[in-house]
């Protein structure tokens, strides 16, 4: 790590629209990055700054062990890695929702009717942590995708998945039965690079929190 | 299961690792050597109940536990602290002078491995028990700038006092649940969620806002005015006070440029008592080292000494170093057809302080020039 230089991990797909733009705002160079190339790392020496174009999960990873020295990713991916890294700004776009469902016919039911049950999920920590708190016990089968087909073809009788819109979930004949937590995109921080590269962090960080005040930043 | 498989989240060090480990002890013990602290050296497991009356029964998801033989419960050991204290308060009850202590010992916790932790690590440390006084607390953390600064690694320290943030939290009106939720969302580090969680709350304003702040506060002795609007509440002003004055006193260390005041440092709030300091290089994204006040530990053990100490994630300074690139020794071969005077001239090339070995190949010089050339470390 040059203390000099600051590395930025961004996510690709859909969060990284809004973050170049924040990015932007800041006034840090922004020209020819994009997700659709080959090129994972692009640099900008005069700047001194580089990004590393990573896949929305590897982001707390890179972060966390320094190799970025900040980055942008979703609430979710956060809450399901628990890593050690500051949480620093609450960017607002990006939003969606962590959400238990079940089959359309069984939404009247209580939750505890689903003790022992099986939970198909991408984010087995939130979902064993939810059920953990409620006091009931599940199996929790983890899926890396189209986790709403699960119920259908009787892999699991639950779900636990992020939800923006709903539609998915109905075109499955799921229904949301409990809400788990809402999700943004988060600015987070490296612990130690937060604290030697203080100066240029510090500034950047109050800025972004400005331009989410003023509005400024969106989808 | 291979009979070659080694347990996951522990590693085995190879010569030129283990020779940069052996390096960075030796140079470290020789300074708490001459700064008078004095090794001890504890068994690598100690009974369940001494590590839970130490520390409580947050660590037990961490622990190695077995049994012994009568039914006890054992523990490898999960730090060196309590097992310290343990000897303090039944070996050294009756010392009226300050004792310094030192450790060099294998450390177990059960973590999920990844880079920079395993389940088997070593840390070096020290302890200063029974001396409850500022310049304890600055001893130990020039020391600790000493022994990173004699390995020429780039380094800051990081210094709090843990009692703004405690007394803080305790003069806050707040109900025990919003604490231990404050509490959970500072060791998170989730700021965003403390933002939320103290919007939602009824409390005098200047706390709320210090309350968000104090993470991020961060810089030489100045950056206290930003805690001027709650100097009065009960606790603060000393904890600022003890925290100038330990600055101050590492001025005169002349280490003052290695030290920042750094108000986001809040580890172990049930452990710790006075003075928190974390050391940090720009070359590794996890602190190379941590300590500080604990003067209530040896209250459990039933013998109440202040106490202040730190310890040093050896795997972590040995990472910093080779992310650095380390520098490792020349060594010659000595060889030829003359064993006595190949002997000889071993000897007199290690009188010297290099590191000579014997040929036992009778190799040819054009062999041994050859091998020389190839050798990673020649």
């Amino acid at each position: 790590m040059n203390p000099e230089q600051l590395t930025i991990a961004l996510p690709k797909g859909k969060l990284l629209g809004p973050t170049l733009q924040m990015l932007d705002h800041l006034d840090l160079p922004i020209r020819g990055v994009s997700d659709g190339k080959r090129s994972l790392v692009f640099d900008f020496p005069d700047q001194k700054v580089s990004y590393i174009m990573c896949r929305p999960t590897d982001v707390p990873t890179y972060v966390e062990h320094g190799a970025a020295d900040l980055g942008i990713v979703g609430k979710d991916i956060i809450l399901d890695q628990a890593k050690d890294v500051y949480e620093m700004v609450d960017l607002g776009f990006g939003y969606c929702r962590f959400i238990v469902a079940v089959p359309q016919e069984r939404v009247g039911q209580p939750l505890a009717d689903f003790n022992y049950q099986r939970v198909a999920t991408k984010f087995p920590h939130v979902a064993e942590e939810f059920f953990r708190e409620q006091g009931l016990q599940v199996e929790v089968i983890k899926l890396h995708g189209n986790i709403e087909l699960a119920p259908r073809v009787g892999l699991a009788e639950i779900i636990v998945d992020i939800v923006s819109t709903g539609k998915t979930l109905e075109e499955n004949f799921l229904k949301e039965k409990a809400n788990i937590a809402v999700c943004t995109a988060r600015v987070i921080v490296n612990r130690v690079s937060y604290r030697t590269k203080y100066s240029i962090i510090e500034p950047m960080i109050s800025k972004m929190s400005r331009l989410v005040a003023e509005g400024v930043v969106k989808e | 299961m291979n009979n070659y498989e080694i347990v996951r989240g522990t590693k085995d060090f190879l010569p030129d690792e283990a020779a940069l480990k052996r390096d960075f002890e030796n140079r470290t013990v020789q300074t708490f050597l001459e700064w008078g602290y004095r090794e001890v050296i504890t068994p690598t497991f100690e009974y369940l109940e001494v590590i839970e009356g130490g520390a409580g029964n947050n660590l037990r998801q961490e622990l190695f536990l077995l049994q012994d033989r009568d039914g006890r419960l054992l523990v490898l050991r999960p730090e060196m602290t309590i097992p310290i204290a343990r000897i303090v308060s039944t070996k050294f009850r009756d010392t009226d002078e300050p004792l310094r202590l030192f450790y060099n010992a294998n450390i177990f916790r059960h973590t999920m491995p990844q880079m920079g932790r395993y389940k088997e690590f070593y840390q070096l440390g020290v302890e200063l028990i029974g001396a409850p006084g500022k310049r304890a607390d600055a001893e130990v953390i020039a020391l600790a700038a000493e022994i990173l600064g004699q390995q020429e690694l780039e380094f800051k320290i990081s210094l709090n006092h843990i009692g703004i943030f405690t007394s803080l939290l305790a003069e806050s009106g707040l109900n025990e649940q919003a604490k231990d939720s404050i509490k959970a969302l500072v060791l998170k580090k989730d700021l965003v969620g403390m933002g939320e969680l103290l919007s939602g709350l009824t409390m005098n304003p200047d706390f709320k806002r210090v309350l968000l702040e104090l993470p991020v506060i961060h810089g030489g002795p100045e950056v206290l005015n930003r805690l001027e609007a709650i100097r009065k509440v009960p606790g603060v002003d000393q904890a600022i006070a003890e925290l100038t004055k330990v600055y101050e006193l590492l001025a005169i260390y002349g280490i003052q440029q290695d030290v920042v005041i750094d108000l986001g440092i809040l580890r172990g709030f049930d452990y710790y008592t006075g003075i928190v300091f974390e050391g940090y290089s720009p070359q590794l994204g996890y602190p190379l080292l941590g300590g500080g006040r604990y003067d209530k530990l040896l209250d459990k053990f039933g013998c109440p000494q202040a106490a202040t100490g730190f310890a040093v994630g050896i795997e972590r300074v040995l990472l910093a170093l080779q992310n650095r690139g380390a520098v490792l020794p020349q060594r010659w071969i000595v060889s030829g057809s003359d064993l006595r005077a190949v002997l000889k001239k071993a000897r007199d090339l290690r009188a010297e302080g290099h590191i000579a070995e014997v040929d036992i190949q009778e190799n040819s010089e054009k062999d041994v020039i050859a091998k020389l050339a190839g050798a990673k470390t020649g």
